[in-house]
């Protein structure tokens, strides 16, 4: 199973914001989406998990992703959005238990039992089962991100994506993260081996849970290669416009 | 929450349900005893008929007039309530209620031709202005959502309600034009636009029950969408959800449980926005509770504030609107602001 993406545009309003985007992803890999702010990766996630209209060819597992079923479409990939609106108190336990909504099956009434178990264990790894009767609203903004996480993960989709997941996470949890994150790239979900694809703002966590990167600038992709010959000064210094060495060890 | 506490509050509330429509239908100018009353209501569903002892003008009374009365008014805050709780989760706006499409304008202006214009089809004979109510406010929602495809193919919530807002103060215009220019017709109509139950009798609650019974059906079926499109149309895109279609088909059943409520009785707000608060308060947010405590609660706070709008200035009636927003409002106050307050 692979995502293909041939000649892909993609607008907000009149305004593109993707052009030219060819790009294939396969089962198993781990996919570093890296660039400054405004340079498209956010889109360019969204426009793989098949949530925002785009011109050009996405095709996941030889389908294109735009004729799916929604349901279906979740079925194989997961998107954690970076930011999440709060409107209505849900709790922690329920808000994971949403994520099964796909995959599991549910009645309306009832939540099918193997559902609760894997919703109980995406909580625990993330760290927020003791939080399972809190509302969202009393949670902080990192316990928020490890529920959201977790929700991810209780999707049980085989391409993960993920934008931004170290948002607000102290670096205790985000060292956490990404023993997670590598535990679970290392896995299957059911035949499929798992895939992720994340965008970090933080080279140093994308180092540690990606083996590949994707950089990109103005809407477009300038490196597809390995994450090691993506953190060298001079692409750095052309993905930024700032040289990251001077800041950070890369 | 745990189950057994759960449990407790359904009972508790279903209990105060249950005596509310009591007293709603015992209390005013006539009383009558418990026992009286149960006899008139088993006489009538085993075809007995008027129970010895109870003359016959109590059982008219009780049975013809207060009874359908006390119904009608809970299915109809019933209906307006679920429909609020499901237009707030859908448009992630806890201001959204059953009018934020222009429902109630629609069938305001629907109400205002039939009695300007006097049209009158022999085949609907006393339900012309129900009628014309419904197929109006129906419209001005299918209109609203036909403008905000048109205008945004993602049919985001902001445009949703910017074309809600926008109709609904367009088709007012045209209303307030119509009533000036017959000034004659403009009392019947605001007394209609104010709400009430007065001479609501089985017939209409033989209309509306079926449709809070597939209203609610449906919107229990969704809940559990509901519950994830209240986490915004993003995530509930990317959980699986197809965010629009959800979106224009449970619009299109609120705006049937909505019309057909505002045809009969006239707009009644405050109910709608009101009741789901006051119900994810005490039950939380989840909609498998939130659509079924949301009917059984606005129901309640409906019938009740029917009985005070008939009895407080008797003989006058009070409209009932007006009742649901002077009892409502600091209740509804209390309720949220007490309770974030303890939060804090």
């Amino acid at each position: 199973m692979k995502i293909e993406v041939k000649n892909m545009s993609a607008f907000y309003g009149k305004t593109e914001i993707l052009q030219g985007i060819n790009l294939e992803i396969k089962q198993g890999e781990k996919v570093f989406i890296g660039g400054s702010n405004g340079s498209g990766k956010t889109t360019l996630l969204r426009v793989l998990a098949g949530i925002i209209p785009h011109k050009g060819e996405v095709l996941v597992d030889g389908r294109d992703i735009s004729s799916m079923k929604r349901k279906d479409a979740a079925k194989l990939i997961a998107l954690m959005p970076q930011t999440s609106d709060i409107y209505f108190p849900y709790t922690v336990y329920e808000t994971v238990l949403l994520g099964t909504y796909a995959s599991a099956g549910n009645s309306f009434m009832s939540n099918n039992a193997n559902a609760v178990i894997h919703a109980e264990n995406c909580m625990k790894e993330c760290g927020v089962f003791d939080l399972k009767e809190r509302h969202l609203d009393e949670l902080s903004g990192g316990q928020l991100q490890r529920v959201l996480l977790a929700r991810t993960f209780a999707q049980k989709s085989p391409f993960l994506f993920l934008d931004e997941p170290g948002n607000n996470l102290d670096i205790k949890y985000r060292a956490e993260l990404c023993d997670r994150l590598n535990k679970w790239s290392a896995g299957k979900t059911g035949e499929v081996d798992n895939t992720l694809v994340a965008v970090f703002h933080d080279l140093e966590q994308a180092k540690r849970c990606c083996a590949r990167a994707v950089m990109m600038k103005g809407g477009e992709i300038v490196f597809d290669g390995n994450i090691k010959d993506a953190m060298t000064r001079e692409m750095l210094m052309k993905v930024y416009d700032f040289d990251v060495a001077s800041y950070v060890e890369t | 929450m745990t189950k057994k506490g759960t449990g407790l509050k359904i009972a508790i509330s279903a209990v105060l349900c249950l005596f509310i429509l009591i007293l709603a239908i015992r209390q005013g100018s006539v009383y009558i005893s418990l026992k009286d009353l149960f006899g008139i209501i088993g006489g009538h569903l085993t075809g007995k008929g008027t129970p010895e002892g109870i003359e016959p003008m109590m059982d008219s009374i009780f049975w013809t007039i207060r009874m359908p009365r006390a119904i009608m008014a809970f299915l109809v805050g019933g209906a307006l309530s679920m429909s609020g709780a499901c237009m707030q989760a859908l448009l992630q706006n806890p201001l959204a209620s059953s009018y934020t499409l222009g429902v109630s304008s629609g069938a305001s202006l629907g109400a205002a031709l039939v009695l300007i214009l006097e049209i009158s089809i022999p085949v609907l004979s006393g339900f012309m202005l129900p009628f014309a109510g419904f197929v109006f406010g129906l419209a001005t929602v299918v209109i609203a959502l036909m403008l905000t495809s048109a205008i945004d193919k993602s049919v985001s919530n902001t445009t949703v309600v910017l074309i809600g807002m926008v109709l609904s103060l367009f088709v007012n215009g045209m209303m307030n034009l119509l009533s000036t220019l017959n000034a004659d017709h403009s009392k019947q109509l605001i007394l209609w636009m104010m709400g009430s139950f007065s001479a609501r009798g089985w017939k209409h609650c033989a209309i509306l029950f079926p449709v809070c019974v597939l209203g609610f059906i449906c919107l229990m079926i969704m809940s559990r969408k509901m519950d994830i499109m209240s986490f915004g149309d993003l995530q509930a895109q990317a959980m699986g959800v197809d965010a629009k279609k959800t979106k224009i088909l449970a619009i299109l059943i609120c705006a049937l449980l909505t019309g057909v409520s505002v045809a009969f009785t006239g707009v009644i707000g405050f109910i709608d926005l009101a009741a789901p608060h006051v119900v994810r308060k005490i039950f939380g947010p989840t909609h498998k509770m939130v659509i079924p405590m949301s009917f059984i609660y606005g129901g309640a706070f409906m019938a009740l504030c029917d009985l005070i709008s008939r009895t407080l200035l008797s003989p006058r009636e009070i409209p009932v609107g007006a009742v649901t927003a002077l009892l409502g409002a600091p209740f509804f106050a209390y309720v949220f602001f007490a309770s974030r307050r303890k939060r804090a």
